[in-house]
């Protein structure tokens, strides 16, 4: 086990998705009492309370987020839950998505209800199927059942949902440029200010959360803000949906409370290595955030004791982060240099193309990269990859751009020595190995 | 009215102005590609960085401005990133200021002087994108050049309304593109796009390897296209570059007519009808006096039209709308009380043309009809029985109408049925060829200036219609 | 794609009302559902139905990776090629497929049947590595696993 849970804790079966299962576990009476019982202040303030940070990488409280809207300013609002989970690594909401559709959905009334929403979107990314298929149908029953429409319990509260499919960009998982994406355009991220939550969708006041971070709210609010922060630590309250994949034993989402210890996580609930290899180095959450060696992060053996805890600031202090909870392990024997690269394919094919940083400075990188490891490097190349890097941070409209700065930046620090071999002699150190092989 | 600091320097700003805005109305000029003042703030181009004290380094051109803030726009981290950033510009640029007809006028070209001056550090290949792109008859488009600010995007949005060009794709494979329904050729205003772009990317097909930039002078001047009149800027060679031997019809041609800012008539923009004035100068000139079909001095010409008005039962006027105040002032001075006078368009809408539109063309064709119209009153012209002499003042006169047995007296610049069939034919210089003035359809005056020289034996109408009026002509 | 437009209309009950470039992405993607690809008349369609530039509608054709102008092939193979899926085996994915279809990535085979792709993450991570087929996951391949794939989907 991996501490108390939020999310996961039911039994997922053939039908567990379904409404009626979802009834059956005490389903929909979190909102019955946000929309008997509390006003709409009253459900923001309990998210505050609660200390409720976003799950979608950047971890800002979703209180804050929220606080910004006056539910009664007499203009529209809008709320979309970001289900376009696109960061490398990450595959957790669709867990949400796939098994407890209804969470989300209710979650979502709740906080439609707190901010004078009439009007909400599921932004789901366009590759999702079997996500796409469950989410559809559960807001076909809840709608079914009049938990969406007009008059919803009879409290003449009225809430719409719309599932919107994207279509294939990464760059709108960035909230500003998922809202660019819904209003009909390319999905260009926006500069702020204005805020979104001053000028969001169709230039109205928007609350743009990750589904995870929703999803939390039927719980906090069926169960008290008080109650969820005895979850987690002081400073990072609740759990999150941690994704593990690369070469790891048992890669799956697990559900893990803020603060449980990393290696114990990693060696005993995930299994360990998959190849019987040390474990080199570990991206906690998603290609975005910084990688770390598995020396860092202190989680090289199962019962590091001086391991780390898997919290918010502790990783920050480890200068990574939790990011979208994508968590990627590296195993002994894989070619650092190869992995910047695949890396770097992929900043370069899905940088939206807006601003000047990350629109040539991504291509620039990848060329870079792909002469290196075709034996053509040269040793200033290394410094001119820092450069591009940090031309990009703080000067990009999305923070995606930076965010790929800083990847760069931890791979060439953390792994100089290979990016060095690779240009001196002209070929990999590790033969441009990415999987996962026994050790000879 | 909060103070900001820029530099050091204390500057009232607007409470909702940025501080783009704020520097550019103190005079500050801080570098920018993509921000332009008449379309929205896209903020792509990131080159506006500036420094905030206590909150580090932002783009100028979204920042709104707040009482008492300390702005700094060459410190140490912001020449860095300007450097950075004007690199990563030029990475994929293919720098052939040698051939590019935007060289001496490229913002990229200065900035790059001004705030980088290095060679590119990169050796990987460019990018390779489409040259010669041909997004209408008028613009070719190269998409090696564009650096992807969107200026001509948001032009045709903002401001044309045309919707005629987006950007397609993604990253460093981003295509400005036309739409594929033919929006942008349709659009009157396209030539716009060719100044707000602010490297070499869109090219005027007309003015194509025409002429460098630095050879040309420009000189105010109206658009007689429609009664807007809206501000231009007339180029053409300077004396110091005036073709010798070959070619030296250019030294005397308009090279190319760009937009000159005028917020009282038509903003920072023209229509594609100013674009093409070349054209409409260029067209067979009357510059030959003649008598009864016979070329003769202009003082015969003169001396044979005094005798004619002189002598008339009924002379009658078609005034000029395209005349200047000065000249219409002039007329009415000398011969307004000798005539029956009446205004004629000389121009009229051409097949195919925007008739009137909400943004800057209007149906009236010609610069000077309300002041005109002032003058000389706005009853349809009609020829009175007994008709003896019809001076006709410019274009637009069809000889068929005119009355058995009158005499006409053309006072034309331009050759037409009716400079043919004048019975006296007084050549008269261009707008290109002397100074004056046109009132607009809302009242605004406007000069416009000689720049041309004015061909041997034309008269300036000013001058002429006093010696048609001397000696008691009238 | 004028057939579509009662599902359009369906839509829009649940949206804003007066806002209809949200439709945009909705609508394409079901006329490429229908159709296969988007063909210019449907273009056309959209853009008298919506009231939208033309010019919105090519931007976001272009723009979005799985939004395409021409048919391909029957089936649509598409190899994640991002990081967990590499760590765990898609370039030997790729290679086999390429061999066994005789094209290359971004090719469509002689006889239409299969187009072959290399894709950005799909989100599969966990089940590594990820080959999409049309609009369903293929996850934890492998070539033997492959390879009774394509033998079901060449039959069918």
């Amino acid at each position: 086990m991996t501490g108390r849970k939020v999310l996961m804790n039911f039994e997922v079966t053939p039908s567990s998705h379904t409404l009626e299962a979802y009834l059956a576990r005490g389903g929909y009476q979190a909102l019955a009492k946000a929309l008997r019982g509390m006003k709409p202040g009253e459900v923001t303030q309990e998210i505050v309370d609660s200390g409720l940070q976003g799950r979608g990488g950047a971890a800002f409280p979703a209180g804050r987020k929220w606080q910004v809207i006056d539910p009664h300013d007499g203009q529209p609002h809008y709320l979309v839950a970001n289900a376009d989970e696109g960061e490398p690594g990450t595959f957790k909401d669709r867990w949400v998505l796939e098994h407890s559709p209804h969470t989300l959905l209710e979650s979502m009334l709740i906080a439609s209800y707190a901010l004078g929403v009439r009007h909400g979107f599921i932004y789901i990314r366009g590759e999702f199927d079997l996500p796409w298929r469950r989410i559809t149908a559960a807001v076909e029953e809840a709608y079914a059942a009049g938990w969406f429409g007009e008059n919803i319990l009879g409290t003449g509260f009225a809430c719409d949902v719309f599932v919107f499919r994207g279509a294939g960009a990464y760059v709108c998982g960035e909230a500003s440029s998922l809202l660019s994406s819904i209003e009909g355009s390319r999905g260009y991220p926006r500069n702020r200010p204005p805020r979104l939550t001053v000028k969001g969708l169709f230039q109205r006041p928007t609350v743009v959360n990750n589904v995870e971070t929703l999803s939390n709210l039927a719980w906090i609010i069926g169960n008290g803000a008080a109650a969820f922060k005895e979850i987690g630590t002081p400073k990072s309250p609740g759990t999150r949906l941690i994704s593990v994949s690369g070469h790891i034993a048992r890669p799956g989402v697990y559900e893990v409370e803020l603060g449980y210890p990393w290696a114990k996580f990693l060696h005993d609930e995930c299994g360990g290595v998959s190849c019987n290899r040390d474990l080199k180095a570990v991206i906690p959450g998603g290609i975005s955030s910084q990688v770390l060696t598995s020396r860092d992060a202190k989680v090289l053996t199962p019962h590091d004791v001086e391991t780390m805890i898997l919290d918010h600031d502790a990783l920050w202090q480890a200068g990574s982060s939790l990011g979208s909870g994508g968590m990627i392990v590296i195993a002994d024997g894989t070619c650092m240099v190869s992995l910047l690269r695949v890396m770097l394919r992929f900043y370069h094919h899905e940088s939206c193309g807006q601003c000047t940083p990350c629109r040539d400075g991504m291509g620039w990188l990848h060329r870079i990269i792909d002469r290196i490891l075709a034996g053509q490097g040269r040793p200033e190349d290394i410094e001119l990859m820092y450069r591009i890097s940090k031309a990009n941070d703080g000067t990009t409209i999305c923070g995606l751009g930076d965010a790929a700065g800083y990847a760069t930046v931890a791979m060439l620090d953390r792994f100089r020595d290979e990016f060095d071999y690779c240009i001196e002699h002209k070929r990999s150190k590790y033969d441009g190995n990415l999987e996962c092989r026994p050790s000879s | 009215m909060p103070t900001i600091f820029i530099d050091g320097r204390p500057v009232e700003a607007d409470e909702d102005q940025t501080v783009m805005q704020a520097a550019r109305a103190a005079g500050i000029e801080i570098p920018h590609f993509c921000w332009h003042p008449a379309l929205s703030v896209p903020g792509n181009c990131r080159i506006c960085m500036v420094e905030v004290e206590g909150k580090g380094t932002d783009i100028a051109c979204n920042m709104p401005v707040k009482a008492g803030m300390k702005v700094f726009t060459n410190s140490e981290e912001v020449v860095t990133h300007r450097k950075a950033i004007l690199q990563l510009t030029l990475l994929n640029h293919p720098v052939d200021c040698g051939i590019c007809d935007k060289a001496g006028e490229c913002t990229l070209q200065d900035y790059h002087y001004r705030y980088n001056g290095e060679p590119s550090v990169s050796i990987d290949a460019k990018v390779p994108a489409t040259k010669f792109h041909e997004l209408s008859d008028r613009i070719v488009l190269d998409n090696e050049r564009c650096i992807l600010c969107s200026r001509c995007v948001r032009f045709t949005r903002e401001v044309s309304g045309s919707n005629g060009l987006g950007i397609e794709h993604r990253a460093d494979h981003s295509l400005v593109r036309s739409s594929e329904d033919g929006a942008f050729r349709n659009d009157a205003y396209s030539d716009n796009v060719i100044d707000l772009c602010p490297v070499g990317a869109l090219l005027s097909r007309r003015f194509l390897y025409r002429s460098r930039v630095w050879y040309l002078e420009s000189t105010p001047s109206v658009c007689p296209g429609c009664e807007r009149g809206c501000s231009i800027n007339l180029w053409h060679r300077r004396e110091d570059w005036k073709l010798k031997s070959v070619a030296t019809r250019e030294n005397t041609r308009i090279a190319r007519v760009t937009p000159l800012e005028n917020p009282a008539v038509n903003g920072p923009w023209i229509c594609n009808k100013g674009r093409d004035l070349a054209d409409l100068f260029e067209r067979p000139r009357a510059i030959e006096a003649r008598v009864d079909g016979r070329t003769t001095t202009l003082e015969t010409a003169v001396a044979a039209a005094r005798r004619l008005i002189a002598s008339a039962t009924r002379p009658v006027a078609l005034v000029s709308s395209w005349g200047s105040n000065e000249e219409l002032e002039a007329f009415t001075r000398h011969l307004g009380s000798r005539f029956t006078s009446f205004v004629k368009p000389d121009h009229l809408p051409l097949e195919g043309e925007v008739v009137e539109d909400g943004l800057l063309i209007r149906a009236d064709k010609n610069p000077n009809g309300r002041r005109a119209r002032e003058l000389f009153g706005d009853p349809a012209p009609a020829f009175p029985p007994g008709t003896g002499v019809v001076l006709c003042w410019g274009e637009g006169f069809d000889p068929a109408l005119l009355p058995a047995g009158a005499k006409l007296i053309v006072v034309g610049s331009f050759a037409d049925d009716a400079t043919d069939r004048a019975d006296v034919l007084l050549p008269v210089s261009t707008q290109l060829e002397r100074d004056g003035h046109y009132t607009n359809f809302e009242g605004v005056i406007t000069g416009f200036t000689a720049c041309l020289p004015r061909p041997p034996g034309v008269a300036d109408a000013e001058a002429l219609f006093g010696l048609l009026a001397a000696e008691g002509a009238a | 794609m004028r057939h579509l437009i009662p599902e359009f209309e369906d839509m829009k009950k649940r949206l804003p009302p007066g806002e209809n470039g949200v439709l945009v992405l909705p609508c394409l993607k079901r006329i490429q559902e229908d159709r296969g690809w988007v063909a210019d008349e449907d273009i056309d369609g959209l853009v008298e139905y919506l009231g939208v530039p033309r010019i919105q509608v090519e931007e976001v054709l272009s723009f979005y990776s799985m939004l395409r102008r021409k048919p391909i092939g029957r089936f649509h193979l598409q190899v994640c090629h991002n990081v967990s899926c590499t760590m765990r085996g898609a370039e030997r994915l790729i290679d086999r497929l390429q061999a066994r279809l005789g094209v290359a990535p971004g090719q469509t085979t002689a006889d239409g049947r299969f187009t072959l792709s290399r894709v950005e993450c799909l989100g599969s991570c966990g089940t590594a590595p990820v080959v999409m087929v049309n609009e369903r996951y293929y996850e934890l391949q492998s070539e033997p696993l492959l390879e009774l794939l394509l033998e079901e989907l060449e039959r069918s």
